[in-house]
């Protein structure tokens, strides 16, 4: 096993004095994706705030004064309830221009009551009941959040009127309700954390994987240094053990460049307070299990690209036979993020990259087992031999190792 | 025992349309070496020569056990290439432009790691790594990266990395090939230290200047065939003007005459 060893220091000392690499494989992924999300985040934050900001022009015509001073007061609230309102009389505008307007933006909506609305709901037993038009844009954010805040003080001014024609305002509530929530404030933050971070996880595995895999192996093949290689008595098993270990750790080592990179942006990305990702709700299990998942994981996908790499003949012929596997790892991510909840099932864990990114959800959410993961780590490493077997072929194979 | 016996060794490759299409032919296998046998033994500088596509290259990568001989065996010593081929690496040295050094590194750091794979201790290492590197003035550049070296040096690097664990076999294959005169000139002395120090030297080449001023015994290998296996002076005396170089076009005339036939 000395060999192997001396594989292990050669493949890191390669990559990580290399500040190219160093450049490209730990810090790039980390940075990038900071810089993304941040801008995602602050995007996002921008685009809401310009839309609760955005002063909302309302054309009426009969609008009733006790609905009027309903808006008004909304419009000099201090509070998250002010709603920032440029009321003006419809007068001399047709329908057309209305229309017109409404969809370039100068208007955000119109509100046409009956004329003798008030009287109608002054003496409803004389009156049809009367009509609002309201009119508005749904294409348009501004307008469709202006609708809904004045559609909100509507329903609240009839709720009122309807409570004054009751003799009581119990009539009107018909029957009280009352609440007791319990929640597991652990379990409730888990599970946004859950959505996420096992796609994650898998993603930025794969593509630490990817981004040094492909040169390891294949460009060994092709700058043929894998031949002088070859020429040393050195056991083929221990340099397949020797290349798959040190790409697991690079591997690992780019990962958590990109997981600093998203816990650094997240509070910005979830206009979230700053420092508050949440993940100090887990405990040392979960911690341990994680990285136990992560480690054997990747060592199964390192495994993989490896194998791949070492059937392609140059580094671009590598690079483009892992993107079917790198796809298959994407859905499989899609499918944990959006599907239900983690499967508890032993047999499940045997899939591979399934099994432990199902297992990483539910360990997300405390709903996990000792078995489950002994059963994701066994298989993992179950492949892995076989993949490293496999590997130890293909250096033995001059059909793979010389052919060009 | 410590004599390189090859015997009767046969490889065939297959050929691509591409290749079948540059070489003219429909054959969709080429034999690369047919029924080579020789023995190299030490203290002698044994030259494979033959012009380029031969078979000189395959005869070689067989020999260093990167390919299995169709056919045939090589014994390396006691050990055989196909049934034991991790203990005839141990016993070779093996120097062929196919095999490269990682630009990366260092030739320093390159002798260590390759020193640690033959298992050698560290103090011998040490010694060893001295007295090549300033046998081939690689000292000064010990600590240079290998990509901003030139040819010359590159090929001295790779001459003293494949001596790293003092090999008793020796199989270089057109070791001066693009090396100036100079850069040449000590690499072919050092081939005349081996094989003065009992080792056993094959030196394949297309060059027949160096055969003659450096080979012992010398085979012919022209189509994948030998068509010559004998001392250097016996070889000539084929030409009735003794000179090697008669000899040799001769037998590449004979072949493509045999070959169009």
């Amino acid at each position: 096993m000395h060999s192997f060893w001396q594989i292990f220091k050669k493949e890191m000392v390669r990559v990580l004095t290399d500040r190219r690499l160093v450049l490209m494989v730990f810090i790039v992924p980390g940075l990038s994706i900071y810089i993304l999300y941040s801008l995602m985040g602050m995007m996002i934050a921008n685009q809401l705030e310009g839309v609760q900001e955005h002063r909302i022009v309302l054309y009426e015509a009969n609008m009733p004064d006790a609905f009027r001073s309903r808006l008004l007061a909304r419009d000099e609230a201090n509070d998250r309830q002010r709603l920032n309102l440029d009321i003006r009389a419809l007068e001399d505008i047709d329908e057309d221009t209305m229309t017109a307007q409404l969809l370039s933006g100068d208007i955000d909506v119109v509100m046409i009551f009956d004329p003798l609305f008030m009287d109608a709901i002054n003496d409803a037993d004389n009156h049809a009941i009367p009509e609002v038009f309201i009119h508005y844009n749904y294409g348009r954010q501004q307008s469709s959040f202006g609708y809904n805040q004045v559609t909100q003080v509507l329903m609240a001014f009839r709720e009122d009127i309807l409570i004054d024609r009751l003799e009581s305002p119990e009539q009107y509530l018909v029957f009280m309700t009352q609440t007791a929530p319990v929640v597991d404030e652990r379990q409730l933050t888990g599970q946004g954390i859950a959505v996420l971070m096992p796609m994650l996880i898998i993603i930025f595995l794969f593509a630490g994987a990817m981004s040094i895999g492909p040169d390891a192996i294949a460009g060994e093949k092709e700058r043929g240094t894998i031949a002088t290689l070859l020429v040393t008595p050195i056991k083929r098993s221990e340099i397949a053990i020797g290349k798959v270990t040190s790409l697991a750790a690079l591997a690992l080592i780019s990962a958590l460049s990109s997981f600093i990179g998203i816990l650094l942006s997240l509070p910005r990305l979830m206009q979230l307070e700053e420092g508050n990702t949440n993940l100090g709700i887990y405990g040392v299990s979960e911690y341990g299990a994680i990285l136990l998942v992560l480690a054997s994981t990747v060592l199964f996908i390192t495994g993989l690209v490896a194998v791949v790499s070492a059937y392609a003949k140059t580094v671009k012929e590598a690079s483009m036979l892992i993107m079917p596997f790198y796809f298959i790892t994407l859905l499989v991510g899609l499918v944990s993020s959006f599907g239900q909840d983690p499967i508890q099932m032993p047999i499940v864990h045997i899939i591979p990259l399934y099994g432990p990114v199902n297992l990483l959800s539910g360990i997300f959410i405390f709903e996990w087992s000792m078995i489950n993961l002994l059963i994701v780590i066994v298989s993992s490493l179950l492949y892995t031999a076989l993949f490293i077997w496999a590997l130890a072929r293909m250096f033995n194979s001059e059909k793979v190792m010389f052919q060009r | 025992m410590d004599t390189l016996r090859v015997e009767n060794i046969r490889k065939t490759f297959n050929l691509s349309r591409k290749q079948r299409k540059i070489e003219a032919t429909d054959e969709k296998r080429k034999i690369a070496v047919d029924a080579v046998s020789f023995e190299a033994v030490p203290g002698e500088i044994f030259g494979l020569l033959g012009p380029n596509g031969a078979g000189k290259t395959t005869a070689l990568r067989c020999i260093a056990t990167l390919i299995r001989p169709d056919e045939g065996d090589v014994f390396v010593g006691p050990d055989s290439v196909l049934k034991t081929p991790n203990l005839v690496r141990k016993n070779i040295a093996f120097l062929t432009n196919e095999l490269k050094l990682e630009d990366h590194f260092t030739p320093n750091y390159l002798f260590s790691y390759f020193s640690r794979l033959h298992k050698v201790p560290e103090a011998t290492m040490l010694k060893r790594r001295e007295a090549l590197f300033s046998r081939f003035g690689i000292d000064k550049f010990q600590e240079v990266k290998v990509a901003d070296l030139s040819t010359g040096m590159k090929q001295k690097i790779s001459i003293a990395i494949s001596l790293v664990h003092d090999p008793h076999y020796i199989i270089f294959d057109e070791p001066t090939n693009g090396l100036d005169v100079l850069t040449a000139k000590t690499v072919t002395d050092y081939l005349i230290e081996l094989k003065e120090a009992g080792k056993v030297v094959i030196l394949s080449t297309h060059i027949l200047s160096v055969v003659e001023k450096l080979c012992d015994r010398v085979a012919i290998i022209i189509d994948g065939r030998l068509t010559a296996l004998d001392t250097l002076q016996n070889v000539r005396s084929l030409a009735e003007d003794h000179d090697l170089e008669t000899v040799f076009f001769d037998m590449v005339r004979e072949s493509e005459a045999l070959r169009h036939a």
